[in-house]
């Protein structure tokens, strides 16, 4: 590479460099059953932000598990995850993922 | 930025700075017990028997922080799904259920977490990025860290889970005690594909959570009269009615399956059942014995639900053996 940054292991190998692309980690949080949540986190001002929803607890053979849905907001600083219309939700696990924009 | 540290890639993206932690690799979870189950209905043995069946296997790795799971398949014939994912102090649980019967080929789990709570090492060699407060990482070479080749929104899988399309449904009008299944509850066919260049069949692995659910059942419903008592070649005494009812369901989870050049969303039965019933009206005097059986039952009722889109990122597992 003529310019840019590469970063070396300790056996002399490439770790990760200016080459690569990323998600970078904004937050992770559990939102309980059928509560509604909402955070904001300034340092993702304008960036693209995906929130992966990863259900806890699920009893498939017993009911219905329904997903909360996320709503990115607020040029992409404000979280918020609340149950679908109508519905109860189930606890879930959020990760708050972040890359530029 | 008036202090700090911030690096772009090739493409002029922060991938590295201050402020927000980079994920980095912590090792793969530990494979504990597995459970194999449905390649066909219980207690079912005619027409269209045959399911996609399903594999659970249990991982776990201890770890602060919440991991971000990766999944590299062994068979990418196959589709793929964290379907549970809980804690118990610092030790994480995963439930991974694959398509199929067959125990072998189970695949890895790449975790990883956010720079700050990365185990510690005794490696003196790398980079080590820290906010402004001057404690907390978010970057450390040390731990590999998370480089993606792919990814984007997948969205959800079709409603229709079943090989055979529209609602399965109830249908009367059966001889009584009928029970033979006209529809393909397998879902083999049923995903929706995204390009993704990245994908391949040999080293690439996918983090994308399940969230679509769905019970689909085929009812039928039989019934015969018969007459309690005949005058002569007609019925005189009344009829006694005899009722049956023959059902088959199954339970599906959202699942995931890598080509070369596509990540699909698709299904995979979780659990399936085969229930039957039938009842004979008492004939009276002169009538047969009445009397009721019934095998099997359904947790809940038939629908579809949580299809929503969900993001998706692909890596290559290579980098982290």
């Amino acid at each position: 590479m003529s310019h840019g940054l590469s970063v070396f292991k300790s056996d002399g190998s490439l770790g990760f460099s200016t080459a690569d692309v990323t998600w970078q980690t904004v937050a992770q949080f559990t939102v309980a059953a059928n509560a509604t949540v909402s955070n904001t986190y300034s340092e993702a001002a304008g960036m693209t932000v995906i929130a992966q929803r990863q259900l806890v607890n699920v009893p498939p053979s017993a009911q219905e598990d329904y997903a909360p849905n996320v709503v990115v907001s607020n040029n992409s600083q404000t979280i918020t995850v609340s149950p679908q219309s109508g519905l109860s939700s189930s606890q879930c696990i959020i990760h708050v993922l972040a890359q530029d924009a | 930025m008036a202090y700090g540290f911030e690096a772009k890639n090739d493409s002029g993206k922060v991938i590295i700075n201050d402020t927000i932690e980079n994920l980095h690799f912590i090792g793969k979870a530990t494979r504990g017990s597995n459970n194999s189950n449905y390649g066909d209905f219980p207690g079912y043995g005619g027409s269209n028997d045959t399911l996609d069946g399903r594999v659970l296997h249990t991982y776990t790795i201890t770890c602060t922080g919440t991991p971000v799971a990766f999944i590299k398949p062994a068979d990418y014939a196959r589709w793929h799904s964290i379907i549970k994912q809980s804690v118990s102090s610092t030790t994480w649980t995963f439930e991974v259920m694959i398509s199929g019967t067959s125990t072998s080929n189970p695949p890895e789990i790449y975790c990883f977490v956010n720079a700050d709570d990365v185990p510690s090492t005794s490696d003196t060699h790398g980079m080590i990025v820290y906010k402004s407060n001057g404690s907390t990482k978010t970057f450390d070479s040390r731990r590999q860290p998370l480089a993606i080749t792919g990814g984007g929104t997948a969205a959800a899988p079709p409603s229709d889970p079943t090989n055979s399309s529209g609602l399965p449904g109830n249908s009367s009008g059966h001889s009584w005690n009928y029970s033979s299944n006209d529809h393909d509850f397998r879902s083999s066919n049923r995903y929706t594909a995204h390009s993704d260049s990245s994908a391949n069949t040999s080293t690439a692995m996918f983090a994308c959570s399940s969230l679509a659910q769905g019970v689909y059942k085929r009812q039928q419903h039989g019934h015969k009269a018969s007459c309690r008592f005949s005058c002569f070649g007609w019925c005189c005494g009344g009829y006694q009615d005899h009722y049956s009812t023959a059902a088959w369901w199954v339970m599906y989870r959202q699942a995931f399956r890598l080509r070369s050049g596509n990540f699909d969303s698709g299904w995979t039965g979780y659990a399936a059942g085969y229930s039957f019933s039938s009842v004979a009206e008492d004939g009276g005097w002169f009538g047969g014995g009445g009397g009721s059986w019934s095998s099997g039952s359904m947790p809940y009722a038939a629908k579809t639900i949580n299809l929503q889109s969900n993001a998706y990122i692909l890596a290559d597992s290579s980098r982290y053996d």
